[in-house]
């Protein structure tokens, strides 16, 4: 008995003083030395990284000539997931890549603000909106992520319509769209919706002509009129289209990466809402299309009065945990990994269109140089405001739309409700 | 000799002391590694599921997060998901059963089935879910054979009312060589006396799987059951991953895939945790179920 007792207390007493710590990470600690920092991202293991990664180490290096800089590249499948519990735990990587956006601001409380490190980047950069939260900056941008809306110029001319003007309104674009099925038998839209994330590029392209100046502004700042007959509008239109056969067939069983993106490159399909970082892009389409048949176009008006514009926002941005020792090397790395050079050669590489405007694309053929000519004037795109809980319910919904289970009076109700409740 | 008495009997009463001390010695590293490694884990994510997520991180919330994973619809999907795949478990075991019977009974060409049926075992689900999106895509050959005899394509994948049997079949496909392994097994130890007894009566071959073979398997029918079952409940996440995504219409959704939605991309660790709890709550009763029907198979024989 005395022997079961005395094992019985060693148990009790290693539990308790295991148990201590809380569930929760206290956030205090630091996951290394001050001479050493960790990035974690899904981006330098790729090939196409790899110039950028060098000139952005080389450019720590002349700084901090005493600290190493190690690179970590997790799988972007996992790469929140993983984050998550890096999070909790309070430990993990110095350094941190993100999508702009949710993703970011779900995290802030993470995150150290960056505003004192990186004011001198304000200017040449663009696209900061996407990383910031109450009026603070969590990271600093990579590239800037939009979502135009590509057309097939090959298509256009087979069909007998001018491929330099596209459709400027709603009722043309379905006119056009008419013609060239008619003639070429593509299909309007090339959509991958399997995810649900085709709804989210569809309501960033077209609401700049569907929402009113005001209605968008509102949007972007939080202010959103979910039973506004614009806001509908922009989800009627996606029921329209799904039910007049403008999409390819079997929209909720294609996938975004790479399924649509191939209908289209294939011209089974003349338009695609794609993006313009570093897949999905000008790029990809480029190598199938060719240069010179492959244009960009504005949303077309639906709403008079309206006047489109480019949707984009910060896409990818290094942001610096708050647990690091040293936040101002931490916000140095940053600094080097979205200079001018490193920028550059991400661009060049990896064809994504870089936060650093000042940046030269004129080799890149005519779609890049819309892209870049309107980044001026664009605006944040809509869907990169919501919070990820309702662009999850936004997926499933708009692939209720699709297959007409639900009205778009119910679809907005359930946003509606979603996104107030944060 | 006094003296060398009392030293015997002290070193007798020290080895015995030693010996009864001896077994939990010998089991204390496996204790340990069950209470630190196990148990103690498991106290921590209940305890967590009673935290709240992102504002609310480190207070106690209570069973908040628990009535909001039961008001919430996705959830209540992955359940009744769960519940679905309870009901096509007879399929799910009688396929591999039949197959198994016919390689038995020495049909022309057994012994190549046997490797055939085996073989998508070895592949990860990973491979066989990308296999199947192409074969099931709207646009895919499976579409064109029903084209090319006139019927209508079906969105396989896309549409919710077939998406979750097309998952489940993919599964059952991938997994059905191991218990054929096992009925293989089972019927070694069948006693052909019996067949050959059933034969001379006249017994059609139906009878024979109904009155002969299934009451002789009974064990092992009973133990591909239960390994089926935890199977399904436990590893459908790398399919579901790749050929749904939880998907269409959120109609695929399973507490496994719940959980890592709500860890990984909504950020709600303690959601998660909550439904973690919940799936293990349903494991321990299935299991326990389970562990009853396999002692009640024991007292039959």
């Amino acid at each position: 008995m005395k022997q079961r007792a005395m094992w019985a207390a060693v148990l009790v007493v290693g539990l308790a003083m295991a148990g201590c710590g809380s569930a929760t990470g206290t956030g205090s600690s630091s996951s290394g030395s001050a001479d050493k920092l960790v990035v974690w991202d899904w981006k330098s293991g790729e090939p196409s990284a790899a110039a950028y990664i060098e000139k952005a180490k080389a450019d720590f290096g002349k700084k901090h000539p005493d600290v190493t800089v190690e690179f970590v590249a997790q799988p972007f499948d996992q790469y929140y997931t993983l984050l998550g519990a890096a999070i909790q735990s309070g430990k993990g990587p110095d350094v941190i890549l993100f999508n702009g956006g949710g993703q970011i601001r779900d995290r802030v409380d993470a995150l150290a603000p960056l505003d004192e490190y990186v004011a001198e980047d304000e200017q040449r950069l663009a696209g900061w909106e996407a990383f910031a939260k109450d009026g603070k900056i969590y990271a600093a941008p990579v590239t800037l992520q939009g979502h135009p809306i590509y057309y097939n110029k090959a298509l256009y001319e087979q069909a007998g319509l001018d491929p330099a003007s596209p459709a400027t309104t709603w009722s043309e674009f379905v006119a056009d769209c008419a013609a060239i099925t008619k003639a070429t038998g593509a299909k309007c839209f090339a959509l991958g919706n399997k995810e649900g994330a085709g709804i989210q590029f569809w309501l960033s392209a077209l609401a700049s002509g569907v929402l009113t100046a005001q209605e968008y502004d509102d949007w972007i700042a939080g202010k959103r009129d979910w039973n506004s007959p614009n806001v509908k509008r922009i989800f009627q239109l996606w029921q329209e289209a799904g039910e007049a056969g403008l999409n390819n067939d079997g929209a909720n069983s294609t996938a975004m990466f790479n399924d649509s993106f191939a209908i289209f490159q294939s011209a089974k399909a003349a338009h695609i809402i794609g993006l313009m970082s570093d897949v999905g892009h000008w790029k990809d389409f480029n190598e199938f299309l060719t240069a010179d048949k492959l244009g960009v176009m504005d949303a077309p008006v639906v709403t008079a009065g309206t006047t489109p514009s480019l949707p984009y926002d910060g896409g990818i941005g290094y942001g610096v945990a708050k647990w690091t020792k040293d936040p101002k090397v931490a916000a140095d790395l940053v600094r080097s990994l979205t200079s001018t050079d490193a920028l550059t050669a991400f661009y060049a590489e990896a064809g994504a269109i870089a936060a650093d405007t000042t940046i030269d694309v004129s080799q890149a053929g005519p779609a890049v140089a819309t892209l870049v000519a309107e980044i001026e004037t664009g605006k944040p795109a809509p869907h990169v405001a919501l919070s990820s809980k309702t662009l999850d319910l936004m997926g499933r919904l708009s692939q209720q739309l699709l297959s007409g289970s639900v009205t778009v009076d119910e679809v907005v109700k359930q946003l509606a409700a979603s996104d107030q409740a944060g | 000799m006094p003296p060398a008495h009392r030293g015997g009997t002290r070193s007798r009463r020290r080895g015995r002391g030693t010996e009864r001390l001896a077994p939990y010695v010998l089991v204390a590293p496996a204790v340990l590694i069950i209470v630190v490694l196990r148990l103690y884990p498991l106290l921590l994510g209940v305890n967590f599921s009673l935290t709240g997520d992102g504002e609310r991180n480190g207070t106690v919330v209570g069973l908040d997060n628990y009535l909001e994973l039961f008001r919430d619809p996705l959830f209540r999907t992955a359940l009744g998901n769960v519940g679905l795949l309870v009901l096509l478990l007879p399929v799910a075991v009688a396929i591999p059963g039949l197959l198994a019977t016919f390689i038995y009974l020495r049909v022309p060409g057994h012994r190549f089935y046997r490797s055939v049926y085996f073989f998508p075992a070895v592949l990860s689900p990973v491979i066989v879910g990308a296999i199947f999106n192409l074969l099931l895509a709207f646009d895919g050959p499976l579409n064109a054979i029903l084209g090319s005899v006139g019927l209508a394509p079906v969105d396989w994948l896309g549409d919710p009312d077939v998406a979750m049997f097309m998952v489940v079949g993919v599964h059952v496909w991938a997994t059905f060589g191991m218990a054929l392994v096992v009925f293989l097994a089972g019927f070694a130890t069948l006693d052909s006396a019996l067949l050959d007894a059933a034969r001379v009566d006249g017994a059609s071959l139906p009878q024979v799987i109904w009155h002969v073979i299934v009451p002789s398997l009974s064990r092992t029918i009973q133990f591909v059951f239960v390994t089926t079952m935890i199977g399904m409940l436990t590893s459908m996440f790398g399919l579901l991953f790749v050929m749904t995504s939880g998907g269409p219409e959120g109609s695929t959704y399973l507490p496994e895939y719940y959980i890592w939605i709500q860890q990984g991309q909504m950020n709600r660790p303690a959601l998660a945790s909550a439904a973690s709890t919940a799936l293990f709550v349903i494991m321990l009763v299935v299991g326990l179920l389970q562990i009853k029907l396999l002692k009640r198979a024991g007292k039959e024989d």
